[in-house]
């Protein structure tokens, strides 16, 4: 028995029983439940098994930290009202906003993080990483470290466009449907309900078959798609709205229908919208990564992470896990956004589950 | 028991409605196209003449709607018309694919609609437990990762490093039922993971939901043990949700399928259609896209023919 695993179980032991001591019965579970697995871990897999256990705990230790660390300065640099609203954010939600920052430093900032441009040739094809290049270089020779950090410019900044166009296009309808009512709102109705009865990938696929893989037929195509769902959210949300007294009283006093939108209606329906931009923005994110790793999305030299995912499959088959790395980034993204709309929805609805 | 025939035969003829629709967008999308396909064929060179006779060989001289209908007729019978490509029945093309795909798709069905409704409602009677907890998060994750993500992780562990199942998913028709699940396994595991991350939730959301109804806590404080509110109360309203679950989730798993058949160099439909938007082969596009359409559109309407039938309400009319 080597000494780290010695030390393994001294450790997990010692904080289970300081658990115990102060009576924190979830951490005690906890610690006393790893202790336990450890065991047949350690039978099954030996100490490597044990020692990804412990790197495991590591790297989530260390994100709760960050979490915990960025969710203080937020609380310390945001306005009072802000920051009162920050204090009930799970660090879940801490760890995604993190991420989410993070992310758009990179993008913003891409040509000046990144060491080499995101289609310069600077080596021969796979090369492994050294000193000069971080992950080493791709199927041309490119530095995967600067595409990868490129990446979050083109691939998040598209899915964004996107999003909020599917976001202008749902919204605008929804609410002049709200409003209206009568045949608008029956054909709006109608025509999101045989956009969602064709699955979404394939919707884009027939698309983008027909107009090619476009830029801009990309953004056009996953805005339309992903508008129904949009529309369906505003249109019930401001439907309530739109009964209320006060918009009534606006109606007798002669405001235009885009006065009521704007002033009457959409300050009263902002707090689901954002959740719902959020989760859209997943989907967006998601179904473009999809299409780029077809190779049917932003096309080459520009970096993006699903196509670099593709072009890089190969090296996957010899044990290396670079290609990994891009499809790592959608998935930490659409992740971190999740666990913040997770919290935004549970503090709109105040759901309180018993 | 007329109410519920109504009901149902109403929701059917919704379904057909749809379907139609979306054959009609399907269709003349290609209409759309710059140009017209013949032009898409033979590029920018071709000369009036050739043009012409390549429109008289598709039809193209005919009348939109008319070869709208006579495509529809022949898509009902089995027809899809010839390839742009290689002149080859498309039909010949998609009949063996479709089947790969339905296995596939069937395959991860079996394992994962019991594994993840069992799972959510263990997760939901421990709701807000340590286990709850990392089971949201542990689903969480899984669903905000592409499929190709999961799919590149099962085969860079389970296939290259550990070598315990093909990294490809090459199969052939001589190939024994055993060998067939041995080699799609990998790709079946992907679509189980995601899918039964989602089916886990919706479980677990449409559990908790029925828990905190009256008559549920009403059937708590009038003594009834655990086991008996979950089997006698609970259930019967709980297959309408979980039914519709079940059914909402196969049909993602649809559209999972395309990516997943891709990463795993599986010879079925989502491939062919990846391929052919490539290629720009409309007749197979149209064909693999009303398919796709058209399984995902019979899925929705059986989650609620499904919540339908096993209304207790509506089967035993006061």
């Amino acid at each position: 028995m080597s000494m780290f695993v010695i030390g393994y179980y001294a450790a997990l032991i010692t904080a289970s029983c300081i658990a115990a001591y102060f009576q924190n019965r979830k951490a005690f579970m906890l610690l006393f439940s790893l202790t336990l697995v450890s065991f047949v871990l350690g039978i099954v897999g030996g100490v490597p098994a044990l020692r990804g256990v412990t790197i495991f705990a590591g790297i989530l230790a260390l994100a709760a930290g960050t979490s915990y660390a960025f969710r203080e300065f937020l609380i310390q640099v945001c306005s009072p009202a802000i920051a009162k609203e920050l204090r009930t954010a799970p660090l879940t939600a801490a760890f995604g906003m993190f991420v989410i920052f993070t992310y758009a430093i990179a993008g913003i900032f891409a040509p000046w993080i990144a060491p080499f441009g995101q289609s310069e040739v600077i080596a021969s094809a796979f090369e492994p990483p050294n000193e000069d290049m971080l992950l080493g270089a791709d199927q041309l020779g490119r530095d995967m470290f600067s595409r990868i950090i490129y990446g979050a410019r083109n691939s998040v900044g598209l899915a964004l466009v996107a999003t909020v166009l599917a976001f202008v296009i749902g919204a605008l309808a929804g609410l002049y449907s709200a409003v209206k009512g009568g045949w608008l709102d029956q054909l709006s109705g109608r025509v999101a309900d045989v956009i969602m009865s064709v699955p979404s990938l394939i919707f884009a696929l027939l698309i983008l078959s027909i107009f090619g893989t476009n830029l801009w037929v990309i953004v056009l195509v996953v805005a339309i798609i992903y508008s129904p769902r949009v529309f369906r959210l505003t249109r019930a949300v401001a439907g309530n709205v739109v009964v209320m007294d006060y918009v009534e009283a606006a109606k007798v006093r002669g405001e235009g229908d885009w006065h009521l939108i704007r002033k009457e209606i959409l300050p009263n329906s902002t707090a689901p919208l954002i959740a719902e931009f959020g989760l859209e923005f997943c989907f967006v994110f998601l179904l473009i990564a999809g299409l780029s790793f077809l190779g049917l999305g932003i096309q080459p030299p520009t970096a993006d992470w699903g196509s670099m995912v593709r072009e890089n499959a190969t090296l996957i088959s010899f044990g290396d896990i670079t290609p990994l790395i891009p499809a790592a980034a959608i998935a930490l993204l659409t992740v971190a956004v999740n666990f913040v709309v997770d919290w935004m929805l549970f503090r709109s609805s105040g759901l309180k589950e018993q | 028991m007329r109410d519920i025939l109504g009901l149902v035969a109403k929701r059917l003829g919704l379904g057909l409605v749809t379907l139609l629709v979306v054959s009609v967008l399907i269709f003349f999308a290609v209409e759309l196209l710059p140009g017209d396909i013949a032009q898409a064929v033979l590029g920018q060179m071709a000369t009036e003449e050739t043009l012409a006779q390549l429109r008289v060989e598709f039809g193209l001289d005919r009348p939109a709607v008319v070869r709208y209908f006579d495509w529809l007729a022949g898509a009902v019978t089995g027809d899809f018309g010839t390839s742009l490509i290689d002149g080859e029945p498309v039909t010949a093309k998609i009949a063996d694919r479709f089947v790969s795909t339905l296995f596939l798709a069937a395959y991860a069905a079996v394992i994962a609609v019991p594994f993840a409704i069992t799972l959510g409602i263990i997760v939901a009677l421990l709701r807000n437990s340590i286990f709850d907890r990392v089971a949201n998060v542990v689903t969480l994750t899984s669903i905000s990762s592409p499929e190709f993500f999961l799919g590149y992780i099962l085969i860079l562990y389970l296939a290259v490093k550990w070598s315990m199942f093909p990294a490809i998913a090459s199969i052939s028709t001589g190939m024994t039922f055993l060998e067939l699940l041995e080699r799609t396994f990998l790709p079946a595991l992907t679509l189980v993971l995601v899918v039964t991350a989602h089916m886990m939730r919706m479980t677990r959301a449409a559990i908790i939901n029925l828990l905190a109804s009256p008559y549920i806590e009403m059937a708590r404080l009038k003594g009834a043990p655990p086991w008996k509110v979950i089997v006698r109360h609970a259930l019967p309203n709980a297959w309408a949700p979980i039914i519709n679950v079940v059914a909402l989730n196969l049909a993602y798993l649809v559209t999972g399928v395309v990516l997943v058949e891709v990463v795993f160099v599986y010879p079925g439909i989502g491939q062919l259609l990846v391929d052919a938007v490539a290629k720009r082969d409309f007749p197979i596009v149209q064909a693999c896209c009303l398919i796709f359409a058209a399984t995902f559109i019979l899925l929705n309407l059986a989650a609620d023919v499904g919540a339908i039938l096993t209304n207790p309400r509506l089967r035993h009319p006061k």
